[in-house]
This record gives structure tokens, sequence and C-alpha cells, in this order.
């Protein structure tokens, strides 16, 4: 694994690069997009182990943090939509030229899913997967607020005086959030060769992406039963490692995507 | 400030991310900031990142990185304990900055299984002038038993469910939460273990025989062990720290510090004290 900083000199952003490990080298790569705040913590571990996984299969895979997250450039509170949807574009154009491959495949967690549908439209993907994905901005806002409500007095889930939302440690806006709200899978379809949109439990807004999307030539759904509690946290920071999706995700890519119907 | 990735180590290196100010002054001790249990270098909420950016606004080096088979370093092989690795690993970091930068003092941080690896390479390593710990290792005194049950034995709700508790005897089973998945809950590699508090005494000791300063911020979160702000010196009462301690107590505070107002005093007070720290040295 090769960790860098790329993109813009004035606001670069951390990345991961991990070779393929194994023969045949694919000529596709893979580019995982993380979710969001207490989940991107969460989920580091399950984006490494699916990284390996990929390798070992041929696939040359590239981690990164969004702008004002992790290890890249700025501050959570100084970085708006239109900056993380410029990253996975960046971060697109640095695994072409990384793994010398013309081909791209995107697999977004939770709100990562999100912003890799919105990004799509740009890109030429070429299969995009939806792993737990956020239907829309607007659902985002709703389970937040929701859990915050179940917990009233809470000093690390609560929404401030101007709006923001302060949830595990990590803060959306009042700006950030009307930005998101932009984002809306139910109206707008990510852009891909094949989308598939894989589930870890059959929750309303999944299924009902899963019915708008279902007569579409290019679309794939699989249920695959596994711990998806994304937003749940610890007193301890425990992460979340649920092989049995990953395995599937790998499995998808791997195989041909007949199988995946 | 520049922050660079790097590889460090060998066979298997372990991924750092090095903080350079923009003037770098090698006789200042350098910063290493620890993993916390399983999480990558980024740090709970993000504060390894935070913290590192603002020690660069007062010159100061920081580097992060995570031990092997945690973040984004690979896993290395052999049989050895995550004490020993720890204390390997990060002696391994100080040599790379002491060849590459000149630097050859260091002061350590860290939270939680971070604060237990700071502890154990200040035993050893001579190179360490200062500590950071936040939730060191704490033990109970006969305070913290009177704050934790003498409110409980004044309610009579204690009391029937006592009696209940004999009668029925209906014990539940500790576990986990309903809501997580055991089978699909990665477990810290490093399981926290407290040595018994004599031996850390002794090493406290040590410690401050050799004029190491220390900073100690409890949470709220370790309140099955600590319920008073006195308690951390009163359970090293056979410790002279003299003045080389410093205690903070917040009960409010969770472990993992997701309040924002929690999290600026965490970051503002810990700058401040590294930065008092190395003026005096």
């Amino acid at each position: 694994m090769n960790p860098f900083f790329f993109g813009n000199s004035s606001h670069p952003l951390y990345g991961v690069y991990h070779p393929p490990s194994a023969l045949p080298h694919k000529k596709e790569a893979v580019l995982l997009c993380p979710p969001f705040g207490q989940e991107y913590m969460r989920s580091h571990r399950a984006y490494r182990q699916l990284t390996l996984l990929l390798n070992k299969k041929g696939f040359p895979v590239l981690r990164f943090d969004y702008r004002g997250t992790g290890d890249s450039y700025g501050n959570l509170e100084d970085t708006n939509l239109s900056d993380w949807l410029e990253d996975i574009n960046v971060a697109t154009e640095e695994l072409k030229q990384t793994a010398q491959v013309d081909s791209v495949s995107i697999v977004g967690l939770r709100l990562g899913g999100l912003l890799a549908s919105a990004a799509s439209k740009e890109l030429q993907i070429k299969r995009l997967v939806l792993w737990d994905t956020v239907a829309s901005g607007k659902d985002y806002q709703e389970e937040l607020s929701q859990e915050i409500a179940k917990f009233p007095g809470s000093l690390g889930k609560f929404i401030d005086q101007n709006g923001t939302i302060h949830f595990n440690g990590f803060a959306l806006s009042k700006n950030q959030l009307q930005e998101l709200h932009k984002l809306d899978l139910y109206q707008s379809e990510p852009l891909a060769s094949q989308v598939i949109q894989i589930s870890s439990s059959e929750n309303p807004a999944e299924q009902k992406l899963k019915s708008n999307w279902a007569n579409k030539k290019n679309f794939n759904y699989q249920l695959t039963p596994a711990p998806g509690d994304w937003n749940f946290v610890d007193d301890f920071g425990g992460i979340l490692l649920p092989h049995e999706i990953i395995q599937e995700i790998v499995r998808l890519f791997d195989n041909s995507m007949q199988d995946a119907k | 400030m520049k922050e660079i990735a790097l590889k460090i180590g060998k066979p298997t290196p372990l991924t750092a991310i090095v903080n350079t100010p923009k003037q770098l002054d090698q006789n200042k001790p350098a910063v290493l900031i620890l993993n916390s249990g399983v999480m990558h270098h980024v740090g709970s909420c993000r504060l390894s990142v935070k913290i590192a950016r603002q020690l660069a606004t007062s010159n100061i080096l920081s580097l992060r990185f995570d031990f092997s088979g945690i973040g984004d370093s690979e896993n290395r092989s052999g049989t050895q304990s995550f004490h020993e690795t720890s204390i390997a690993e990060i002696t391994e970091v100080m040599d790379y900055l002491e060849k590459k930068r000149g630097i050859k003092k260091f002061i350590v941080y860290g939270l939680c299984s971070g604060a237990d690896a700071s502890y154990d390479i200040a035993l050893v390593d001579q190179r360490i002038i200062a500590m950071v710990q936040i939730d060191p290792y704490v033990y109970r005194t006969w305070k913290w038993y009177v704050r934790h049950y003498g409110p409980k034995l004044l309610k009579l709700k204690t009391w029937v469910n006592y009696v209940s508790r004999r009668i029925y005897k209906t014990k539940q089973p500790l576990g986990f939460s309903k809501t997580v998945d055991k089978d699909n809950l990665e477990i810290a590699s490093y399981a926290r273990e407290f040595p018994k508090r004599e031996e850390v005494a002794a090493g406290m000791k040590a410690l401050i025989a050799r004029n190491i300063s220390m900073y100690s911020i409890i949470t709220g979160g370790q309140s099955e062990i600590i319920n008073h702000s006195s308690q951390f010196k009163e359970s090293f009462s056979d410790v002279d720290f003299s003045n080389l301690l410093t205690v903070e107590y917040y009960p409010k505070m969770d472990h993992i510090i997701t309040n924002p107002e929690y999290q600026r005093i965490v970051i503002d007070n810990i700058c401040t004290w590294i930065n008092q720290v190395i003026d005096n040295t």
C-alpha cells in the first residue's frame, strides 16, 4: 500500500493506493468513497479489508478522504458539497493515472454512495456499487435528527442554535445540510454502465430505490443480510466489519455481472 | 506547515503522517501521536489531526502513525504482544525522526490504549521527556466506593432491587448490546488490562525520577473506575509527583470526546501544555 497526498497542492487529499497483489492485473480500478463522520471511522477497517480482497482479485484500489475529513486538507466547517464532488472527480483521475487504466468503478458506502452517485454524472464509471446507500440528503438529515431526538440532553448528539447538526463528534452546518438536500436518488439516477445496489437490510428507503430502478437494464440489487448499523457508536469507538457484505462485493467484482442478477 | 505521508521501518513499514512546521527547530522535541484502540491515526473525532495541525502553528513537529495491523499499517508477523510491539514500533519511529530530522527528544500523546503505550515507552526510552494521556491507568480508592455506592444505599429502590435479586436470582448475562452483532464487531486487538496499582506506582516514581512531565485528562467515560477530581493523585498517594503532574477531570466528557466544546478544550489545553513543557525544557 502506498499512502500519499494528491490533487491540488492548495488543498491536498490523503489517499492510500493499493496495487493489485495477484495476477492477472485487471484493467479496471476501484475507488472507495467513504461515508461521513463517525461512520467513516467505523468503516475504515471494512474498507481496508475490502481493498485487500479486491487486490487479491487483481484490482488496483484507491481509498481517500474528502476535503475537511480524515487526513485531507482543511476543516470540515469550511468545506461544502461541491468540494466533495470535485474530490471524487480528482481521486478518479488520480487512480486512472496511478493504476494506468482507463476504466474506474466506484464503491460508495452510506453518504459515500449518495456522493458517488452525484459525481458519476461527470465521470465515466464502469460499475457503481451503492453499499447501504443514503437515498437522499433529506433522508440523511431526518435519520440524524431522529437519532438526536432519542437522546435529549446529549452532549454528543444535538442540533445547535445555528441549525448545525452535531452527531457523534462530527458536525454538518445548516448550509452543508441545505446543499445535501439537492442530492436525491429518488429523483436523479446515477450514471454508470452498471449500478449495483447492495443492502445489508431491507429498509424502506432502499426498497424504494430498488423499485424505482427495477426496470433499468443496467441495475442490479443484492440483499446480503449483515450488520449495517453504521450510525451506532459505542463508548470506545468500536468498528464494524461485516464480512458477509464485503465478500459479496468482491464476488460481484470478480464474477460477471450476470451472476449478480 | 507541510504534511507528508511516510512509510517507516522494515520489512513491513508503518504508515505515518509527519506535520513539519515552517520553521523546524531540531532542538525542540517532536510529538508522537499514538492510536487509540483500533481507531486509525486520524484519531477519535479527528482529534489527532487537529492536535497535529495546531502544534505545527507553534513550530512543533508531530508524527501520527498506525501501529502494525491498525489503520493504514499492514500486519507484521510474529507472536509478540501489543505491549512489546508498540514499544518496538514507537522506538522505530523515534529512530527514524532522530536519523532523518535530527530530533532527539520526544513527547508522547495517547488516548486509552494510546495512553498505556505512552506510559510503556516513557518507562524504557530516555528520549521521552513528557507524556499526555487521556484516560490513563487509574485505580479505585475508598472514596470512589463511597461516592459510587453511597447515594444508592440511601434509595429505597436499591434495597428493593437487592432483595428481589436475592429472592429470584434473576441475574442478567453480561454481553453486547442487541444492536451489535458480536461476530461482526472487531474488538480491539489490544484488550485493555490495567497492571497492578503498585506496578504503575513504581513506574510513576521512575518517571518522576527522570523528570518526566505528565498531563492526564480524565473523562467521565471511566466512571466505573474514577468519579472525582482528586482520585487520580489519591490512587497514587505513595508517589510524590512534585510539580510534574497536571490532572484535569471532566466528568461530563465521554471517552471518545464527541462534544465539540470538549474537543476544543482538549485540543487547546494539550497544545498549550506541550508548549509550556517545551518552553521550560
